[in-house]
């Protein structure tokens, strides 16, 4: 897979944005130093998924599929950081 | 200066799309959610009064709802009618060109108001007795990451 294209990426960085507003979470950076962090962990996320997959134990790295892996992850982030969805 | 308006968020009316979401908060205020990413943009209309002088001013009283810092920027139009004019309103507007004002930093602490003043020195001729409509958007090239809250517009006149 590769790295989410602009438009995606612009999606989900604005989507960030309208649900920490609606939550009156503060965000302490501009709206140009979010984006870069968007695309920062986007690319992460590309340069690791090869890692995070070998981290991963048999039978599920060969049974699960690639959408379940990523939920598997993003569930176990949000619930590290206490984060709902 | 002379108070002309005082525009609430229940008194905006909307394009069909791109238009800020109209929201009240726990306290009971009532707001217009600007989004940081999608120019929106809604509009108030009034009559232009007897007496007015000009340049108008729009004083515009926003809070932001995530951002503690970078820029806010609203842009503010109007469109001024007089009788007789050969304007098909049901088919079209007739704005002036954006009035836009240099960009104002936000609140350090989300939730805090600001007001945001914009000289309405393109004011479409507006003469008083004029079917008038206040634009006001959000200038997404602003920096403040989040919505902007637009609390209430206050349109001002020179006397």
């Amino acid at each position: 897979m590769a790295v989410l294209s602009e438009q995606n990426r612009a999606a989900v960085w604005a989507d960030f944005m309208r649900d920490e507003s609606s939550a009156h979470n503060s965000i302490g950076i501009t709206k140009a130093d979010l984006r870069a962090a968007f695309n920062a962990a986007d690319d992460w996320a590309e340069a690791n998924a090869t890692s995070f997959n070998s981290a991963l134990p048999q039978p599920a790295r060969g049974a699960l599929t690639a959408r379940q892996k990523a939920k598997l992850l993003a569930m176990v982030l949000f619930q590290r950081y206490g984060v709902t969805a | 200066m002379t108070t002309l308006a005082i525009f609430t968020p229940e008194s905006a009316a909307f394009p069909s799309s791109n238009f800020p979401a109209l929201g009240q908060d726990a306290q009971g205020r009532m707001h217009l959610a600007f989004d940081a990413s999608t120019a929106e943009s809604c509009y108030w209309t009034f009559v232009a009064p007897q007496g007015i002088t000009t340049p108008l001013t729009a004083i515009v009283t926003y809070r932001a709802a995530s951002a503690t810092s970078g820029t806010a920027l609203f842009e503010a139009a109007i469109e001024a009618i007089s009788d007789g004019d050969a304007t098909d309103t049901d088919a079209g507007s007739s704005f002036s060109s954006d009035n836009t004002p240099t960009a104002v930093t936000v609140p350090g602490t989300a939730g805090y108001i600001d007001q945001l003043s914009i000289t309405l020195t393109n004011n479409d001729s507006i003469a008083a007795g004029d079917y008038c409509r206040l634009r006001l958007n959000r200038d997404t090239a602003d920096t403040a990451a989040g919505d902007l809250q637009v609390l209430a517009v206050e349109l001002r006149d020179a006397a």
